[in-house]
């Protein structure tokens, strides 16, 4: 017998890649804290036993909140995007290709436009969102759905057109409303990680935790699909049941992410092509690894988004699609297709 | 001429049948493409499968791994109705080698052989260390073992079907499928895959099934041939009884002079319309 | 190979055949065929942003002043507002009986809101206008009005457009409007009151001590009230010091900003007429401010009042009672 030359995944390559991306996330999430339109004082904001004080109040109530939010939804959008990739077996898959966007976002317009003023619209708008998002898994489903699977091409197709009858209705509402609730739309679809509810945040952390632990579990599977359906199923996949589950937990992801910071796109095209680039294609090690590179990206990007005009703000889907279109285009040139003809 | 090997599921010898198909149907749509087959495959047996275009062999052995299920008829795999068994069962028991390979990742050689231990690992089960003995040895068979670190797209289409193989191989099947495994490797490699496939046959009982499209390869390794025209089997047998060039003219339309050289070993060569 | 179903399959076989992704010469089906389908759907994705945003800020230049030269001859009997603070105004100047017609948000007074509705203020309905056929057409300057303005003119219409962005053009713009109307004289009582009004209520504040005031018109995005708005030049009126960032009329300001400003006085136009709904819990988050401690924050409906036109002293006055309220006692 051969000596063994191979060079497969262990749980050694697995910790030692995934520990160097926390590290460089906790790298990140500090230097994030540090970064800010306004100059702290960090000892006056650590200070716990001084009065409340300006500094504090920015740490911990303005920085820190909106950098784990933009950690937990830079990663599950890569997740996600990850996922579809494979589902899809198109490595050009953004996760807001679904429908789920789209219809996240139409529900969480309408509630942010229509609701009465006396409901604010920190908690109602994203709880309308979401509740969009599964109405839209729901008909993007039936729709897709052809003789009991989910056939890739159907589902890109009802995604797309049922993104473009959301925008449709989006662009109508925003001719009737006035120009404040106008302008507040368009910047609610930009994506937005400022001021979000702590309660959102949290709750946020543990199901996108939830998703990726669920993908986690198919990566195998999701390797196999990306081979074909039919390969798939002589690997030992159950191919439709298989399908469904992946294509409404990357649904529910995305549709949980929209709910509460609109549309940040980019993240989950861009992310997962340069980690499969860089660490393989292997989903065990993707799926995490994609996770926390996202996060990383992420909060980068916001950092720059609340720092870079000083006082004023940019929504972070702005700086996340400037930064990536011409990035994806760079790897469209560059890249060799790794595809057999 | 039943090895013994790890790693099989249900072992129930019926009569020494492997695989046995029972009028077997399928449609696509309006399209018959497979009508009242009946076919059976014993323990250790080598069967090539020929037939003109559109002639449903790729959708008979679609039925045999279970990937498609019969409009009707039965397949039963080991004694057992196919449909009764698991997923994952199946490919443990079954491993396709397809036509052709449409990569969309940058999987290696290493990574794509690995995923045919997946039938045999759950979740997110890591491969141990006699999942990489089994995946190493049908590379170092398939002559691919060099390309273990390499990306599948930097390979021959040649390389990449040997790579294909492999993987069927590393999935420790019972039978092995394979749709036209020749059609893109040049004649060295041809044989190559060919030998090893009987070599696997002789040594280890491997059952194979095979869809050629080179009579004369498939008579050379195969000591059973059948053919298929427009989803009916219309002949079943040994080399000899089956290629004849009645037979080749009323399945494949096409007109041959076939001869036995001294070996006994059938060649079949195109009758020139003009010139010799 | 087509799909139709797999093992565990419960349905019939013999699905109708698809385009398969492993089949090269399909040109959609395959990897680029999918990947031109990505890519169109992402171009298709980001012109609607582009959709979206060019119909939200087009045209934000002021159209030109209209022809002040073409004086009606008599006063007009129709007229046509299309804007909500010149609709006040012409109530104001007793001309509301003339007019025939207003744009979808002039809510104010009374009368005008039953009269037939010419389309928003951002883009009036210029069939409609037209076939109302009205003597004059009057209204403000506005992002997408502008070539409904130019259609009107084209097709004959007088339209006066007056530009009333500045505090300073009130009064050009009330007595353009009321010459506009054939009503000169009303025009010129109404900005004498409305000078003495303003006055009173700066006269009230002076010598107050200068607070540090945000006004605030919405938390998402949060966006204040900057200093080249029209608000913002009445928050300068009241004495306060307008903490938000020195440029620009509406920016949308970083929290963190808002924290280090430390204002004294909050005015969150986006809260309702209660302290505690949402909008009060996010104010409350941040009990460093000034404004917070002292219980300062203030919701102000009336931000819609802070027009151009005859409520303005008394919105005003509103404004400066919030920031000044020992000056009403």
């Amino acid at each position: 017998m051969a000596v063994a030359r191979l060079t497969p995944l262990t749980w050694g390559r697995l910790l030692r890649v995934n520990g160097a991306l926390l590290a460089v996330l906790l790298v990140t999430l500090v230097a994030a804290a540090a970064l800010g339109p306004v100059r702290i004082d960090w000892r006056r904001a650590l200070d716990f036993r001084a009065q409340v004080n300006p500094d504090a109040v920015i740490l911990l109530r303005a920085r820190i909140p909106r950098i784990l939010l933009a950690a937990i939804v830079g990663g599950a959008l890569a997740t996600a995007g990850t996922a579809l990739q494979a589902l899809l077996r198109n490595p050009l898959a953004d996760p807001h290709l679904l429908g789920v966007s789209g219809g996240a976002a139409l529900a969480g317009v309408c509630a942010l436009v229509f609701r009465p003023a006396v409901l604010g619209q920190a908690v109602v708008v994203p709880a309308a969102a979401f509740a969009g998002a599964l109405a839209s898994t729901w008909v993007v489903f039936r729709l897709a759905r052809i003789g009991g699977r989910l056939d890739s091409y159907t589902l890109l197709l009802i995604g797309v057109i049922y993104n473009a009858f959301a925008a449709g209705l989006l662009m109508f509402i925003n001719t009737v409303v006035d120009l404040y609730q106008a302008q507040g739309v368009l910047f609610w679809l930009m994506g937005s990680l400022a001021n979000r509810d702590y309660r959102l945040v949290g709750a946020l952390a543990l199901y996108t935790l939830a998703g990726l632990g669920v993908l986690l579990l198919r990566a195998r599977d999701l390797d196999c699909l990306s081979l074909g359906d039919d390969r798939a199923a002589e690997l030992g996949v159950q191919v439709d049941r298989t399908r469904l589950l992946i294509f409404v937990a990357v649904s529910l992801l995305v549709g949980a992410v929209v709910s509460v910071s609109g549309m940040i796109g980019f993240v989950g095209l861009v992310v997962p092509h340069l980690v499969r680039l860089a660490v393989g294609a292997d989903h065990r090690l993707l799926l995490p690894a994609a996770y926390l590179a996202g996060a990383i990206f992420l909060v980068w990007a916001d950092t720059l988004a609340r720092t870079v005009l000083g006082a004023t703000e940019i929504p972070v889907g702005v700086v996340t699609a400037i930064c990536g279109a011409p990035f994806f285009a760079y790897l469209l040139r560059r890249e060799r297709w790794k595809t057999a003809p | 001429m039943t090895g013994s090997r790890s790693g099989h599921g249900a072992d129930a010898v019926t009569n020494g049948v492997l695989v046995r198909a029972d009028r077997l149907r399928f449609a696509y749509g309006q399209r018959e493409a497979l009508s009242d087959v009946t076919l059976a495959v014993g323990r250790g047996e080598m069967l090539a499968i020929a037939g003109p275009n559109g002639s449903g062999k790729s959708t008979l052995l679609s039925l045999l791994s279970g990937v498609r299920r019969p409009a009707a008829g039965t397949v039963r795999l080991a004694g057992r109705d196919l449909a009764a068994y698991g997923r994952r069962e199946v490919a443990r028991l079954v491993a396709v080698v397809p036509q052709e390979t449409a990569v969309a990742f940058p999987y290696t050689v290493a990574e794509m052989v690995l995923m045919g231990r997946a039938p045999h690992l759950h979740g997110i089960g890591l491969e141990g260390a006699r999942d990489l003995a089994v995946a190493e040895r049908a590379m170092d068979r398939t002559g691919v073992l060099v390309f273990a670190d390499r990306l599948l797209a930097e390979l021959s289409g040649g390389e990449r079907q040997r790579v294909i193989v492999a993987r069927a191989l590393a999935q420790e099947p019972s039978l092995l499928l394979l749709d036209e495994p020749t059609t893109f490797l040049d004649l060295r490699h041809a044989i190559e895959i060919l030998e090893l496939i009987a070599g696997l046959n002789e040594r280890e009982g491997l059952t194979v099934v095979a869809v050629l499209h080179d009579l004369t390869l498939a008579a050379a390794y195969f000591r059973r041939i059948a053919f298929l025209r427009a989803g009916r089997l219309v002949a079943d047998g040994p080399p000899l009884s089956v290629i004849t060039e009645a037979t080749v003219r009323a399945v494949f339309d096409a007109e041959v002079r076939v001869a036995a050289d001294s070996d006994g070993v059938l060649t079949v060569r195109p009758l020139r319309r003009e010139g010799r | 190979m087509r799909p139709s179903d797999d093992l565990l399959g419960r349905r019939r076989a013999g699905a109708a055949p698809h385009a398969r992704d492993e089949r090269p010469a399909a040109v959609v089906a395959g990897v680029r065929g999918q990947l031109v389908l990505a890519i169109s759907s992402l171009v298709f994705f980001l012109a609607m942003g582009a959709g979206l945003a060019s119909g939200v800020t087009n045209g934000a230049a002021a159209s030109p002043a209209g022809d002040g030269s073409q004086s009606a001859q008599r006063a007009p009997a129709r007229i046509v507002s299309i804007s909500p603070s010149v609709t006040e105004t012409l109530f104001a100047l007793g001309a509301g009986p003339r007019v025939v017609a207003v744009s979808d948000f002039c809510d104010y007074p009374p009368e005008a809101v039953a009269l037939p509705k010419i389309g928003s203020f951002l883009v009036p309905s210029v069939e409609t206008i037209v076939g109302l056929a009205p003597d004059v057409a009057i209204g403000t300057p506005s992002p997408g009005n502008r070539e409904a303005v130019e259609a009107l003119r084209r097709l004959g219409v007088r339209v006066e457009i007056v530009d009333a962005a500045h505090l300073a053009d009130v009064p050009a713009a009330m007595r353009a409007i009321a010459a506009a109307a054939g009503v000169p004289e009303a025009g010129e009582s109404l900005v004498a009151a409305l000078g003495r009004d303003m006055e009173a209520v700066r006269a009230r504040v002076a010598g107050a001590p200068s607070k540090r005031v945000l006004m605030v018109v919405g938390h998402d995005p949060l966006v204040a009230v900057g200093h080249a708005s029209f608000i913002g030049e009445l928050l300068a009126e009241t004495g306060a010091i307008n903490v938000a960032p020195p440029s620009g009329a509406w920016p949308h300001v970083n929290v963190e900003y808002v924290i280090a400003a430390d204002p004294e006085v909050v005015i969150d136009s986006s809260m309702g007429s209660e302290e505690s709904t949402s909008a009060g819990r996010f104010w409350e988050r941040l009990p460093s401010l000034t404004a917070v401690r002292e219980r300062r924050v203030h919701p102000f409906r009336s931000d819609r009042v802070l027009r151009p036109g005859p409520r303005l002293a008394a919105a005003f006055a509103d404004l400066a009672r919030l920031i000044h309220p020992e000056r009403w006692q």
